[in-house]
């Protein structure tokens, strides 16, 4: 359990600085880019050679390292993927001959805690979680941990995944993505498999003290399975556990994403909840990718903050009531499924 | 315990290489590369082939960094005598370090990148994670699992937080590790930076010309001490830390700034101080850049310089591997109460002339520090210490 007192983030929507989530961007060629912003504090020179991904994690990241955190921890299931692919292009085009190592440099997992920590010259714990859906997942564990062992510190958490023509193309031959054209306003109504593509970065400055906090993030637990029950089974035994006697969630942020392989999963998850609870959608925002449910984080937080749901985003019951619990549940590709619990 | 690399296929005969001073560096028989015959490399003396049909795995989409790992878990799990429920339970957490993942497969990326149809059998092998959920399905296993990717500390980092898992009562027991493979993708990118050798490395001489990359796994086994009922202990994990040097992408600070203080605050969490170091393995490359910086953080941390060694020069950098092989190899230095010889030393490094021990001689080993440092300013160290 840990508080959240800024957040950052930069997405396919206006999430970033001039916040406004009336406004639904549209997905391009069934894409939802992040909308990429002026990057301000970063030297032209070095803006230049980031790619994507380092670009929008160290652009989210840096308005959230000027407070000093110690420590930087990030997840991120892929990293710099369009760097790997220019350096992949390379190898093949020189046949591996004298090569230019930047985007090599750049492609590994954990250039962004690494930049991050270079531009802001922090000598603190600094790592990279990439267990695909569940690497954030696991950087929140680490700085619940690390927020145990160190009560007085603060910690930078983020999550940063791009859409890179690799992993585009591949995640298309894995039928990731739906075949037909689709648009995000319509992900939901679609009863074909696969999803959208989608990316972001998403940054929280974290620590233990509720003073100046915007929300809290109560707990997470993620696991492994194909089977519904063992979802149901988890769920149970993750509410039993994080909610106290007579409290209840007010919204369930569920990671629902079009595809309707999955669907019995979200049915199911939203089927054991209370029926007057309200329920929302993020995947129509971000779009699906490994650490989409960081984005949901970012939501809830907001959620919180404002006392209000995006009206695009609901799914059923637009509670006008207080909104005090958030449980998000994401599943990525009915495998790896998360639960992540957020307070006011 | 258990290990593969280019000096064995288990703990016993890594030991026995280490001992004999063995160097498993030299042309590479498997590796798709053109720099296969002219660069030395520090490969497992398995093709993929072998290790499936070893390993008795016929499942599609299986790459040769997951074969490294399963034959490293297998042989771990055997050694610390698990029932199938202790494998399974939700207590039991999985935390692997690695760099390539199944990007080993280079060719194969590069063609699902660009098709747009025939897709080949790997498509969700490519990531850091594949190799990890390979094995929670290979196992059943149910509970936390991660994989860490921090370059070349990453395995060091995957077992701290393992242990920290433990001690926060989020598992009762955790298999810890690391592993890499060869792949045309690292040895382009080493080669594009222009750290890799053409011949032996040469850690911590002042000739030394950059490194030799290398592949392997390992994994070890954490339990509490309150649950050992008398099972055979190798050695505690004492004390561990990370620190970012925060100075550039691929090179450490003049000082060793980030080594530094990973070492210094990985002594705090011990409750030691620099003079109980028996030992250090250090990370010791052999690039330029990485073991003078070493040397002078080791020079600002310890008034007198324990004796230590790079086992790099018996296996090459296994890059994600590396924190994991060498706590096994620091763990059997606790074990045999035995430090192993350093290979190809000559001189000393002029400017900080620190002498790596070159022959094998039975000592008092009761901390062992194991350095890991990596690409991104990642820096990590740890204690493991006689029980």
């Amino acid at each position: 359990m840990f508080y959240i007192y800024q957040h950052s983030c930069i997405s396919p929507q206006q999430t970033f600085q001039d916040i406004d989530l009336n406004i639904l961007n549209d997905a391009e060629e069934g894409k939802l880019k992040v909308v990429e912003t002026r990057y301000e504090g970063i030297a032209p020179a070095l803006l230049r050679r980031m790619g994507k991904a380092v670009r929008i994690g160290v652009g989210a990241g840096l308005p959230l390292v000027k407070e000093n955190p110690d420590g930087i921890i990030i997840g991120t299931a892929n990293g710099g993927m369009e760097d790997c692919i220019k350096f992949l292009d390379q190898i093949v085009e020189y046949n591996e001959g004298m090569l230019t190592p930047g985007n090599f440099v750049q492609s590994t997992n954990n250039a962004v805690a690494g930049q991050l920590g270079m531009m802001s010259r922090n000598t603190g714990y600094n790592t990279t979680h990439v267990h695909r859906a569940a690497a954030f997942e696991n950087a929140i564990m680490d700085v619940d941990m690390l927020l145990k062992e160190n009560p007085s510190n603060r910690y930078l958490l983020g999550a940063v995944d791009e859409i890179s023509s690799a992993n585009y193309n591949i995640e298309i031959l894995d039928g990731s993505y739906k075949k037909e054209p689709v648009s995000n306003k319509a992900l939901y109504d679609s009863a074909t498999a696969g999803s959208i593509a989608g990316e972001g970065a998403v940054m929280f400055l974290a620590g233990i003290s509720p003073q100046n906090a915007v929300a809290r993030l109560d707990a997470t637990q993620f696991f492994q399975a194909a089977d519904i029950n063992i979802v149901i089974d988890r769920l149970r035994h993750f509410l039993e556990r994080h909610l106290q006697p007579g409290e209840n969630i007010d919204v369930l942020l569920s990671g629902e994403n079009g595809d309707i392989r999955l669907q019995p999963f979200y049915d199911a998850v939203e089927n054991e909840l209370p029926q007057h609870i309200s329920v929302a959608r993020f995947k129509h925002m971000s779009g699906e990718y490994p650490t989409a449910v960081a984005f949901a984080c970012w939501l809830s937080a907001y959620i919180l903050q404002q006392q209000s749901i995006p009206q695009h985003a609901i799914k059923k019951n637009a509670s006008s009531e207080t909104v005090k619990k958030i449980l998000i549940y994401n599943n990525y590709k009915g495998l790896q499924h998360s639960f992540i619990l957020m307070s006011r | 315990m258990g290990v593969i690399s280019a000096i064995g296929n288990s703990v016993a005969e890594n030991l026995v290489s280490l001992r004999e001073g063995k160097c498993g560096i030299g042309t590479s028989s498997f590796l798709d590369s053109k720099y296969a015959s002219t660069l030395p490399f520090g490969e497992v003396k398995w093709s993929s082939e072998a290790l499936k049909s070893e390993l008795d795995i016929h499942t599609k989409g299986i790459t040769r960094t997951s074969l490294l790992a399963l034959h490293a878990c297998n042989e771990a799990i055997k050694d610390a005598e698990w029932s199938r429920e202790e494998l399974s339970s939700s207590d039991t957490a999985l935390i692997g370090g690695t760099t390539v993942g199944g990007m080993c497969l280079t060719d194969e990326l590069y063609h699902d990148s660009k098709a747009g149809e025939n897709g080949s059998e790997y498509l969700t092998s490519y990531d850091c994670a594949s190799v990890n959920i390979f094995l929670q399905q290979h196992y059943k296993m149910n509970g936390i699992a991660n994989t860490i990717n921090t370059a070349c500390s990453s395995a060091a980092n995957a077992i701290m937080y393992g242990a920290r898992l433990m001690q926060h009562g989020f598992a009762k027991r955790a298999i810890v590790g690391g592993f890499d493979s060869l792949a045309k993708f690292t040895v382009n990118g080493f080669n594009a930076l222009h750290i890799l050798s053409d011949k032996l490395c040469k850690p911590f001489d002042q000739k030394r010309k950059g490194l030799n990359l290398g592949e392997g796994a390992a994994f070890l086994i954490l339990e509490k001490e309150e649950d050992l009922n008398g099972k055979k202990v190798y050695a505690e994990l004492t004390g561990f830390a990370n620190s970012n040097d925060a100075f550039h992408p691929s090179s450490l600070s003049d000082e060793g700034d980030g080594p530094y203080i990973a070492m210094k605050k990985a002594l705090g969490i011990a409750g030691l101080q620099s003079k109980d170091i028996s030992f250090i393995n250090v990370h010791g490359t052999g690039t330029e850049n990485n073991d003078l910086c070493e040397s002078k953080a080791i020079l600002r941390l310890f008034e007198n310089i324990p004796p230590f060694t790079s086992t790099k020069s018996n296996i090459g950098h296994t890059l994600g591997a590396a924190g994991a092989i060498e706590a096994v190899y620091s763990i059997l230095n606790i074990e045999q109460q035995e430090v192993f010889p350093h290979l190809n030393f000559e001189n000393g490094i002029t400017e900080t002339n620190l002498i790596p021990l070159q022959n094998r001689q039975q000592m008092n080993v009761r901390h062992v520090m194991s350095n890991s440092f990596g690409f991104g300013g990642n820096c990590s160290s740890l204690i493991f210490s006689k029980y």
